[in-house]
């Protein structure tokens, strides 16, 4: 993503009270993985695994962490499992913070299915979520986002794309 | 050779400190038996499922870093999920230590005439070995009284450590009651057990009610 959409990223989260950052970098937000893990704000547990980064959060939640999932939007395919075990099965909050790929704009041939899948799953998974496209947004977006998630107790989702990712 | 679950997991629950959390596998005998053994005490959260055990016993082990955290799961479980030992084995919590129950079956979904269908463990499959090329520092495969002995003094006798301990255990379980609840009861109970110990809030408080109940002269 571009930088000062990262920046505003890295705001947003400690506004929004989130300081335990799980994920698997991707090539949108590669930067924000680099940002988070270098600020000791944060506790960053880089997983191989999307599922996996969703039961550590899950974990970290129950004792007492605010927590952030950050992926590309292939990743929710991956999570869907455990978001279903867990959060459908406990209610437990994590946000979820998606790259946008196969959103107006895409390049990649091989995001078009990610593009296709990620809404109807986050509603198959009862996720409210709020798709961002300018950077301006971010912030406010993602402290709505863990006040919803803390309230309901199950996920919540910003997806990123637009003019967070392109400068044109 | 192989251990009693019922037994061993007994002995488990007397060496787990007052102060210690536990997460465990919440579908099957295993938590059945854990409950039964440990009166139902709060300190265990019996939540996790397939493949999120150990997953959840790390994120919680990060984020209370100075509790001691166990983890029970099952091979079933563990195989399931096979990157939470990547993950364990890269943050190598020094507060956790899995015990895996691997009675290398599935043991939950009931047996046929010929007994209880394998898992792989049962083959070749050796998930203590798996875990120390995960880079978990401390991991053990346990098949007698004498092993457990050594691994619960390690575990619990002030040597500490991450640790993976695999016991080899017996298909079969203890006649105990099937426990009467769900993820969300178990949940709200562990939950307000940790806030209790650790004397903060976990849950979220309402903030038209906070205001409410903040404000003395609101009517």
């Amino acid at each position: 993503m571009l930088d000062h959409a990262a920046q505003e990223a890295i705001t947003g989260l400690k506004e929004a009270g989130i300081d335990f950052v799980s994920g698997l970098p991707d090539g949108w937000q590669r930067n924000l993985h680099e940002l988070v893990e270098a600020d000791p704000f944060f506790e960053y547990v880089p997983v191989c695994n999307e599922g996996v980064g969703f039961s550590i959060c899950a974990g970290a939640w129950l004792g007492g962490k605010h927590t952030v999932l950050v992926m590309e939007n292939s990743g929710l395919r991956v999570a869907a499992e455990y978001i279903a075990r867990i959060s459908l099965g406990t209610g437990v909050p994590v946000v979820l913070m998606l790259s946008y790929r196969g959103d107006l704009g895409e390049t990649e041939h091989w995001g078009i299915p990610h593009g296709i899948v990620v809404e109807p799953l986050l509603d198959a998974l009862r996720i409210p979520y709020q798709i961002v496209r300018d950077p301006a947004l971010l912030r406010r977006a993602l402290r709505r986002a863990n006040r919803l998630a803390q309230a309901q107790l199950h996920p919540t989702a910003v997806l990123v794309s637009g003019d967070c990712i392109w400068e044109e | 050779m192989a251990l009693d679950r019922y037994e061993w997991l007994g002995r488990l629950a007397a060496r787990v400190p007052d102060d210690a959390l536990v997460m465990s596998t919440y579908i099957g005998a295993v938590s059945f038996e854990w409950a039964d053994l440990t009166d139902e005490h709060p300190r265990t959260a019996h939540l996790g499922q397939m493949g999120d055990v150990i997953g959840m016993a790390v994120g919680l082990a990060l984020a209370l870093p100075h509790r001691l955290i166990v983890a029970l799961d099952g091979d079933g479980s563990v195989l399931m999920e096979l990157g939470q030992l990547v993950a364990m084995g890269q943050t190598r919590p020094e507060n956790l230590v899995v015990w895996v129950v691997d009675n290398g079956c599935y043991e939950s979904i009931g047996w046929n005439t010929d007994g209880p269908r394998p898992t792989a463990t049962a083959a070749s499959a050796d998930l203590a070995a798996m875990a120390a090329a995960s880079g978990v520092p401390h991991t053990a495969t346990v098949e007698t009284d004498t092993e457990l002995d050594a691994q619960l003094d390690a575990a619990f006798g002030g040597e500490g450590g991450c640790r993976f301990v695999c016991v080899r255990t017996t298909p079969g379980h203890a006649k105990v009651a099937p426990r009467q609840t769900d993820g969300f009861e178990d949940k709200y109970r562990f939950v307000r057990h940790v806030e209790r110990t650790e004397g903060r809030s976990i849950l979220h408080l309402a903030e038209q009610d906070r205001q409410l109940m903040a404000d003395p002269d609101s009517h």
